[in-house]
């Protein structure tokens, strides 16, 4: 999963992750506040047996409005469940407005993340190959209307995410176009019209699901929401249902701008004894996207009224200092399950030197300070494609020690390969409409000049998102460029996330260009593996691609800071999306 | 069509209203074949707050001119710096030496940039000069473009004044941010591979700014021009046979040089700012050095590095302060009608 809009992939841009607690530890005698350090991730655990209703959160009261600023953040531009692959958007959703078959519920006493069932009655069961799931439907679940939801709305969503062409930033993209029966043939209910499907059947309240080919993590995928109902025929008409789509959640929606606002109040027709791990507390929740950093850290600081019942999603570090001060714990750090990389091309830069000689030629620490971010707090140093925390994740160093910004073994590795200093030369693009993608820019150029590689005309400006230009491959800028990036945040914390998305020849991510027949086999046989092997097998496929081939530079480890009003209850993080625990906030009253 | 009742022309005899002298005395020697802007600029020269202004003016003009002399008399230059060499990153990116947090820092006067340890004199030194380039090649476009309309549609009249008063009307309609806004990334989406960018981004901004400043003037001289024409040193030159390219320059033209100094002294604060404006919008020269950008930057630091923010912005004041008072103080000198 991306962020909605990384804009600043070689610099600074927000993403998204997973698990943790954030460190706020007491060494009360540091004057810069209590001292963090960045945080890995805690593993999800499962819980099958987990029944409604949601235990209450200690010391919870209902009513109130809570506020959430997302500054820098545009949000969705869609509702629709099915279109649904963001950060954001999916933490919001998925909490509060519609429901899937599984989801996350925070353990409050280790803070990390636990997968229970959520309209089905529990976490699925699956045949000896993982070719064929059940889940069972609870029939006590009701949309907004007021109607039953029935298994064959839950059908006809999961038939929706076989459509990539009519969702095709939805995740099904990736999953039920890979995994689920006729893959790649069936082209989903609107593009193949009439067409029927027989990957999905509904016997009772018990919908089965048949597979193309193994997949072990069904149950982890159904925690997306377009792995939930829709209702049928017209009424989930795309794009329209986008707008205005039926709630199953504890709220619904109230109004709907995109990229500016979205309004959600009680919906009283969701039952606190038919969701295992949702809470109604707040009478309101008003999301506002696209804030000003600056602006919303005032206000946060401010403790006002207005302020206090509010959060935000993100902290300038210009602010950092004082916010680490004096929130305390109202500063919350969460971290991300998510890696960002530097793509060489794999076809232009063949040498695995060069591609070396990149890793410690990149200003790691300039690159963060300069586009905003906390070294070692929000950013740290990274070392594989899986992220910290990941299940398999090996401490393996590519290059026999972590890159660090060294331009003499730079050029070292420059001459082994036959270039000279200066010689080699990189085309890449910046954002230019970020000041601070401009500014990183600025640094990495230095930083690759000094390290023996010249950036042709410093990089090209570029006017929109850099993944419009590095995801289109007719794009006559994108075929310029040996240089990409990208940034990459797991699913569910499953190598399977992470590796084939971003390795895997022709996947949509696979900014390098980077294909190996023998790798790709190696990633289809990992699902046919029993499952408690394959978190070791993908841990040890990244050893392998990183150290054999090292198509792509990871080159941090992200932590994201929330700010939480003075009067908002048990604000904490939601480790499983990198977001806020939007599931469990109250309005302290 | 009336003609004014005090044209420039006659400005030297409604100035000063000197003393009636003994015409073989010293002093009517001085007064004698004093042209009107000589007058102009003797009373300017006695306005104190026209003199410290043009002082000011000078001062930056000077910076401008001498940007590199004063950075390599400071020993500072714009290069980019590796960030970690200068910033603190345990400290949300704030200098390691110097303002905020320590003294004054004798390499680097005016501090350096959190978060990316830029030089702040050097950018400012550099800011300057982009500002009052920008802004003074904007104002020779644009004056020119102005000055050569308004006397074609002022003296020729009938269609040509039509075709040019139409144009002159449409451009201010359109409504210059929004312009300016589509303009900028257009360009820049079509140069963004050239290696001469940077120099396409001002060249730009240049044509965008001049290109709506010119109205004003072109409008100011065109009337001007409509109640000159019927005069009678015109009908004479006419009269007398002279072509008309030589009616506009050496009949006119001399006598609008007050409508356009003055003009021109208040375009170029507004264009200093417009391209302040611009950068803050993040238009405008992105991949070059301004004081808008810093300004927009150094916003974000308004609490915890405001010497950041103040350096560009006292820059900024200045300046345009000191060029539109200097502007009004030329207009009075040149205008008797509106003196204090």
């Amino acid at each position: 999963m991306r962020r909605n809009k990384p804009l600043a992939v070689l610099a600074g841009a927000a993403l998204f992750g997973l698990a943790a607690c954030g460190g706020s530890g007491s060494n009360g005698n540091d004057p810069g506040g209590p001292g963090r350090t960045f945080s890995g991730a805690d593993a999800i655990a499962k819980d099958p047996q987990r029944t409604a209703p949601a235990a209450d959160v200690d010391g919870a009261t209902a009513g109130g409005t809570i506020t959430v600023y997302l500054p820098g953040d545009p949000g969705p531009d869609s509702l629709d469940p099915t279109e649904g692959w963001s950060v954001t958007g999916n933490s919001i959703q998925q909490a509060l407005t519609s429901r899937s078959l599984t989801q996350y519920a925070r353990d409050p006493k280790t803070g990390s993340m636990v997968l229970v069932p959520d309209l089905a009655t529990d976490l699925g069961s699956h045949n000896d190959d993982y070719t064929e799931w059940t889940f069972t439907l609870r029939d006590d679940a009701k949309w907004q209307d007021g109607s039953t939801i029935t298994p064959e709305q839950v059908a006809w969503g999961i038939t929706r995410s076989m459509d990539s062409d009519t969702f095709p930033g939805g995740p099904g993209t990736e999953y039920s176009q890979t995994y689920f029966k006729d893959a790649g043939k069936y082209k989903g209910p609107y593009t193949d019209k009439g067409k029927t499907w027989d990957g999905v059947s509904v016997d009772g309240q018990d919908i089965t699901i048949k597979m193309a080919k193994p997949f072990p993590d069904m149950d982890y995928w159904g925690a997306f929401m377009a792995m939930g109902p829709a209702p049928l025929g017209k009424a989930s008409d795309p794009p329209d249902y986008g707008q205005k789509i039926m709630s199953n959640g504890p709220y619904l929606v109230e109004s709907f701008r995109p990229n500016e606002e979205l309004v959600l109040v009680k919906n009283d027709q969701w039952d606190p004894n038919s969701d295992p791990a949702r809470h109604q507390y707040a009478d309101k929740w008003i999301f506002k996207f696209n804030q000003d950093t600056a602006k919303v850290d005032q206000i946060m600081l401010s403790d006002n009224t207005e302020s206090q019942t509010a959060l935000s999603t993100r902290l300038g570090s210009n602010n950092y200092q004082r916010a680490n001060t004096e929130l305390g714990d109202r500063l919350f750090q969460q971290s991300a399950q998510c890696t960002s990389f530097l793509s060489p091309d794999y076809t232009k830069i063949t040498d695995i030197n060069v591609r070396k000689a990149l890793a410690y030629a990149y200003p790691y620490e300039d690159m963060w300070l300069a586009t905003g971010e906390v070294p070692g707090v929000t950013r740290v140093p990274a070392n594989s494609i899986m992220p910290p925390g990941m299940a398999g994740k090996k401490e393996f160093f590519a290059d026999g020690d972590q890159f660090k910004y060294d331009p003499e073994k730079s050029k070292a590795l420059l001459k082994e390969a036959g270039y000279e200093p200066g010689q080699y030369k990189i085309s890449m693009i910046y954002y230019e409409a970020d000041p601070l993608a401009v500014a990183g820019q600025k640094q990495l150029v230095k930083g690759f000049q000094e390290a023996g590689f010249t950036v042709v005309n410093g990089g090209y400006p570029v006017q929109d998102s850099p993944y419009n230009i590095w995801l289109n491959p007719d794009d006559p800028l994108n075929k310029k460029l040996n240089l990409r990036g990208v940034n990459w945040c797991s699913d569910w914390p499953s190598g399977l996330t992470m590796i084939p998305p971003l390795t895997k020849t022709g996947a949509a991510y696979n900014t390098a260009q980077f294909s190996e027949p023998a790798i790709d086999e190696k990633m289809n046989s990992i699902t046919s593996l029993p499952q408690d092997q394959q978190a070791d097998a993908w841990g040890a496929l990244d050893e392998e691609i990183e150290t054999k081939y090292f198509p792509i530079i990871p080159t941090a480890f992200r932590n994201d800071l929330f700010v939480f009003g003075s009067k908002i209850g048990n604000g904490v993080g939601d480790g499983a999306l990198g977001a806020p625990d939007y599931k469990d906030l109250f309005v302290v009253q | 069509m009336t003609a004014q009742t005090a044209g420039p022309e006659t400005l030297g005899h409604l100035s000063d209203e000197p003393p009636p002298v003994d015409p073989n005395s010293k002093k009517a020697e001085a007064i004698t074949g004093k042209s009107p802007l000589r007058i102009a600029f003797g009373r300017l020269a006695r306005d104190k707050i026209a003199v410290v202004c043009a002082a000011v003016v000078l001062f930056f003009v000077l910076v401008a001119i001498f940007a590199g002399v004063i950075c390599s008399i400071f020993n500072v230059d714009t290069e980019t710096v590796l960030a970690t060499t200068r910033v603190n990153m345990l400290n949300g990116g704030l200098p390691k030496e110097g303002p905020p947090l320590h003294g004054f820092d004798p390499a680097h006067p005016f501090g350096v940039a959190p978060n990316t340890g830029n030089d702040n004199l050097a950018f400012w030194v550099y800011g300057c000069r982009t500002s009052l380039l920008i802004a003074s090649i904007a104002t020779l476009f644009a004056s020119v473009l102005g000055v050569i309309l308004g006397l074609l549609a002022g003296f020729l009249g009938g269609p040509v004044d039509k075709v040019i008063s139409f144009f002159t009307d449409f451009f201010l309609t359109v409504p210059f941010l929004l312009a300016a806004l589509t303009l900028a990334p257009i360009v820049a989406e079509r140069f963004s591979t050239s290696p001469n960018y940077p120099r396409i981004q001002l060249i730009d901004l240049i044509v965008v700014l001049s290109m709506f400043g010119w109205m004003g003037i072109a409008r100011l001289i065109r009337g001007e021009v409509l109640s000159l024409r019927e005069r009678e040193f015109i009908q004479a030159a006419r009269v007398l046979g002279m072509p008309t390219s030589r009616i506009l320059v050496k009949e006119l033209l001399p006598n609008l040089v007050a409508p356009i100094v003055v003009s021109v002294s208040l375009m170029l604060p507004a264009f200093v700012a417009a391209e302040a404006g611009l950068a803050y919008l993040g238009i405008g020269v992105t991949s070059g050095i301004s004081w808008g950008q810093t300004i927009n930057t150094a916003s974000n630091f308004f609490e915890t590095y405001p010497l950041f923010l103040w350096e560009p912005l006292i820059g900024i004041v200045a300046l345009v302060l000191a060029l539109n008072l200097l502007g009004d103080a030329i207009r009075d000198a040149l205008d008797p009608k509106t003196r204090r």
